[in-house]
Order: structure tokens, then C-alpha cells, then sequence
């Protein structure tokens, strides 16, 4: 279980140049392991730039990161094994496929770590069903696929390296209700059964309640808050302040409590909301 | 980073030179390139030295950037100073160590060379390139090679792939940044290797760059034509090119620059060409 630490971490794009911008300014904090971290924050609050920095892709411009309690870029040319040990799908990863079929493509990731043939074609295939991929498909173009399918491909050639740490950038982006929870929950299943840890950046608080342990919400270049799902979500107010909500049905509990009703605090998903509205239901039949 | 590449990136701005009419500033630029060239002594390089140094404090460019982006030139200029010091020839021999004999006049050759061709870059990059954006520079080239209709040149086309070019290379330049980033985090090794290993390790860039490319041409396409999109014939422009009086003062202002140079070379002195 590979924690990632990072210290004092700043990063500035065009240094020095006119456009220059602080993308993070002084972030230290922790994203345990064996957990689903949701990475949460307004378009600009600089998510995306320190997702890039866990893995070595990008230096940051202060401060240190340490993977499992070693420090990345402490040698700078074994920079490069960081990025099998924390694997990094980006936004629309789907733009990235190159290869004449699925399975060679999901295959880069472990080609590059130089795995012999059985061992890559264990991961190939264990990847892909992770993330729904129909065996038959692996023999496809991936350019014959949908953008859902696509996606997939794509995400699953970051699992195959099998990292101790998996990072994906808005993985739900721009689908349909179901292909979310499609690519989610494999992922989640996957996070479960290899006890690894994930990082999931996401706008949509809903996915965030669904499937995160624990939460990190970026501000301005600042790490805003960091707690449990449900420690955050209980500070809807905190969370409005910068731009983001809290998920419908926490919303819901909330106003029903504003009106009176007894009802507890920190429910963010629908599951333990009818668990609780039944508690209620019941008690009030007992009290008659 | 690509991204940080400056040659030929506009850094908006709001003094006079970045107000000027994009046609009076495209030819403003020739007649600084052409007058440059008069420059024959002390006196008129000093000129063009002060001239340029106005052209910086105007545009409130930072010496960095302009630093920056003569970089590429420093290969030029070490060159043309080689040459000039060592193969030219005068009257006050100052070296001599076997046969390389380095006259006084090759230095001075040397020196006004770099003071020209720095001078060229200030001048295109300040005048043009960095106080203009791409879109206004194009507007003010289409309007310029007007007249060129008149012999069926197709000149809004022209101006128009133009501008699509120019407008996509910060878009191509990004996406290409981010499919390496990617692809770098799934192993891929650019920096080390063969030549011919590397050049193969160029391929998951390539195929998803030209992908995107030609989606990107084909919804371009699709978005101009669903706004009805046909050509030149008839466009009118929602922002109209104006002169005003600062054009026209501009133009002076060069006119007695190139006027002042010709008056100078005029004078006389112990140092020209």
C-alpha cells in the first residue's frame, strides 16, 4: 500500500515569461494508501498539474513528492520508474491510442517495463476485463471502437502496468450515466481486489460520493480541505464557498432537516439516505 | 517545455506600437528592414542602435523575452563575426600570427554586422510579431494584397489558411505536449536509444497527433460551413481597419529616420564602411 507524500510542492508554468502562472502554491499533503482518493476542485484549481507531478512527468518547480517514502526526483534519471509505480491516465485518454489492435495498445505500458510475453498477456487480458472490454475485441482496431470502448482501451492500458498507484484525470468525463458507472465501478472492483491505491480526480460530486474513501478539494492553487467522504461533505457550506455542492441527495437530507426533520447528518449516497428514511418511517410507527 | 518556444508569439499589450493599423505596421517593418541597410558609418549605426533601443522602451517588451528569443540568432551572428573578422581586409593591420591577419576594419565590420542584424530581429519581432496578434497581422496582409484580386490571386483564401495555421499552431504544439505526456506515462522513452529506436518510439506520438489533426480540419470544416461559410465574395469584416493619425505620424516618424540615417552618412567620419 503505497502512500504518496508531497512537501511544500509549488509549480509555475512559464517561468518568467509573461504568461507566467502558479498552478500550486505551496501544497503539502498526504494521499494514503489502499484507498479511493477523490480529488475534487473548480476548472483551474489545479488538479490536473498535480496529478502530473505524482509520477514524475512533470518537476515541480519547489518542494518534494515522495512515492512510498522515496523521493522521485532525488536521482533524476531513475525519474522514469516512478511513472510504472504510479500509473496516469489522462483526460480523454482515448486520444491517445496508436496501435493496429486493442491488444497491442493495452500491451505498451508492459512492453515498455520489458515483461516477458505470458506476463504481459496475463495483464493484457486481466486489464481488460477490469474494464469491460469483450475478449473479442482485443483483436480490433481500436480506432473501429466507440468513445466509450475507446476509454476503456485506454484506461486499461495504464492497469496493465499493474501500478502500485493508480491516477486517472476525469475518467468519467463526457459519458453517458451508464458508461460512468461502467468505467468507474471496474475501477473501483479493481482498487478492491488488488488493494491498491487510486486517485480519481472528478467534477461530479455524485461519482465522488459513490465511489471515493477519502476526499482532497483543490482552491486556488491550494489544497483546500482533506477528510473522509463523508467529513466532507458534511461542510456543504465550506464547499459551496468554492464553486463546487454537495450531491443532490445530501442536499435533499439537509433541507429535510432544515425543516425539522431528525435526520442525520453526513448521508451522501442514496442507498444510506432510504436506509435512514425508513429508520424514520419505522420510529414514528413505533411512537404511534 | 515546447510550449515556451517565444519566435513569433504575440504578447498582448496597449502602447502605441501595439495600436498602430497592422497594415501601416507591416509596412512600417519593410521600410525599418530597407532603411537599416543604409547605415554606413559611426554616426548612422548609432542611430540605428538608438532606434532600436526606442523600439524596446516603447513596447514595453521585456529584455528577457527578447533575450530569448534571439537565441537561435547567436548561431548567425558568431558566424557572420568569424567571418568578417578574419577574412576581411584593411589598412590597420592589428594581428598578424602566421597567415590569419585581423584588421582593424574586420572588427568594425564585425560589430556594425551584429548591431544590423540584432536591429533586423528587434525591429520585425517588436513591430510585427509580438505587438500584433496573428489574426490582426493576417486582416492587415489580406487588405495590403487587395489589389492582387485584380489578377485573380486568391487572396481571401489565402489569408484565411493563413489565419486557420497560425491559429491551430498553439493548439497542435499543446496536443502534441499532452500525447507525449501521456505516452511518457505509460513508459514510452524518447531521450534514449538508437537513432533509428528512437525514431520508432515517435510513432505513438505521430498516429494520435495526425488523428486529431485531421478531426480537428473535418469539424472546422463542418462549424464554418453550418455557419455559412463561402468564400470571400461578399464577406464583410465585424472589426474595419482604421488609419488614423497615429499611422500617419508613425509613417513620418520613419521617413525622417530613414532621412536622418542618409543625413548622418553624410557626415564625416573616421569609422565606416
Amino acid at each position: 500500500m503505497t502512500e504518496i507524500e508531497l512537501k511544500n510542492v509549488s509549480y509555475v508554468y512559464s517561468l518568467d515569461t509573461p504568461f507566467m502562472k502558479t498552478a500550486l502554491d505551496d501544497v503539502s499533503l498526504t494521499i494514503h494508501g489502499g484507498v479511493i482518493t477523490g480529488l475534487m476542485g473548480h476548472t483551474g484549481s489545479g488538479k490536473s498539474t498535480l496529478v502530473q507531478l505524482l509520477n514524475g512527468l512533470n518537476k515541480p518547480t519547489s518542494g518534494q513528492v515522495f512515492v512510498g517514502g522515496e523521493d522521485i526526483w532525488a536521482d533524476p534519471k531513475q525519474v522514469r520508474k516512478f511513472a510504472f509505480k504510479v500509473g496516469l491516465v489522462f483526460q480523454y485518454p482515448e486520444y491517445q491510442l496508436f496501435e493496429e489492435t486493442v491488444r497491442k495498445d493495452i500491451a505498451f505500458g508492459p512492453t515498455n517495463m520489458e515483461l516477458d510475453e505470458s506476463e504481459i498477456k496475463r495483464r493484457v487480458e486481466e486489464s481488460a476485463e477490469f474494464c469491460g472490454i469483450a475478449p473479442s475485441l482485443l483483436e480490433k482496431s481500436p480506432f473501429d471502437l466507440s468513445g466509450g470502448q475507446k476509454r476503456r482501451v485506454a484506461i486499461a492500458g495504464v492497469m496493465a502496468m499493474e501500478p502500485e498507484v493508480l491516477v486517472l484525470d476525469e475518467p468519467a468525463a463526457g459519458l453517458d450515466p451508464r458508461g460512468r458507472e461502467e468505467i468507474l465501478g471496474g475501477i473501483r472492483d479493481y482498487q478492491r481486489r488488488r488493494g491498491s491505491s487510486v486517485v480519481i480526480v472528478s467534477h461530479s460530486m455524485e461519482d465522488m460520493a459513490r465511489y471515493s474513501d477519502e476526499i482532497i478539494v483543490m482552491s486556488h492553487a491550494k489544497v483546500y480541505m482533506q477528510g473522509t467522504t463523508a467529513e466532507i461533505f458534511e461542510r456543504a457550506d465550506e464547499l459551496c464557498a468554492v464553486g463546487l455542492s454537495v450531491p443532490q441527495i445530501t442536499e435533499l437530507m439537509n433541507t429535510l432537516r432544515d425543516r425539522g426533520l431528525d435526520v442525520r447528518r453526513g448521508i451522501y449516497t442514496v442507498d444510506d439516505a432510504k436506509a435512514e428514511l425508513l429508520r424514520l418511517i419505522s420510529a414514528k410507527r413505533g411512537a404511534k | 517545455m515546447i510550449k515556451d518556444i517565444t519566435l513569433g508569439q504575440y504578447f498582448p499589450g496597449n502602447t502605441v506600437i501595439h495600436r498602430l493599423d497592422p497594415r501601416a505596421k507591416i509596412i512600417l517593418t519593410i521600410m525599418y528592414i530597407v532603411v537599416i541597410f543604409f547605415a554606413k558609418n559611426l554616426w548612422s549605426f548609432m542611430l540605428v542602435v538608438a532606434s532600436a533601443l526606442a523600439l524596446v522602451l516603447i513596447s514595453k517588451i521585456s529584455y528577457k523575452t527578447l533575450l530569448k528569443s534571439m537565441k537561435p540568432l547567436i548561431f548567425v551572428l558568431a558566424f557572420t563575426t568569424f567571418f568578417n573578422i578574419f577574412w576581411t581586409e584593411g589598412d590597420v593591420l592589428l594581428v598578424s600570427i602566421w597567415k590569419i591577419r585581423i584588421y582593424l576594419e574586420g572588427i568594425v565590420y564585425a560589430i556594425m554586422m551584429i548591431i544590423r542584424i540584432t536591429a533586423l530581429l528587434i525591429g520585425t519581432t517588436i513591430i510585427l510579431t509580438y505587438t500584433t496578434s496573428p489574426i490582426m497581422l493576417t486582416d492587415g496582409l489580406e487588405q495590403l494584397l487587395a489589389p492582387l484580386r485584380k489578377i485573380k490571386l486568391p487572396v481571401h483564401e489565402f489569408s484565411m489558411m493563413m489565419t486557420i495555421a497560425l491559429r491551430f499552431i498553439p493548439t497542435l504544439i499543446e496536443e502534441t505536449d499532452k500525447i507525449m505526456s501521456a505516452q511518457k506515462a505509460r513508459g514510452a522513452d524518447f531521450t534514449t536509444g538508437s537513432l533509428a529506436k528512437r525514431a520508432k518510439a515517435l510513432v505513438p506520438i505521430l498516429i494520435p497527433l495526425f488523428i486529431s489533426a485531421f478531426r480537428r480540419a473535418d469539424e472546422l470544416a463542418t462549424a464554418m460551413e453550418c455557419r455559412c461559410y463561402h468564400g470571400g465574395e461578399g464577406r464583410t469584416r465585424m472589426s474595419i481597419l482604421h488609419c488614423s493619425f497615429k499611422d500617419a505620424a508613425a509613417l513620418l516618424v520613419m521617413l525622417l529616420f530613414g532621412a536622418g540615417l542618409i543625413a548622418l552618412n553624410q557626415l564625416p567620419c573616421a569609422i565606416s564602411l
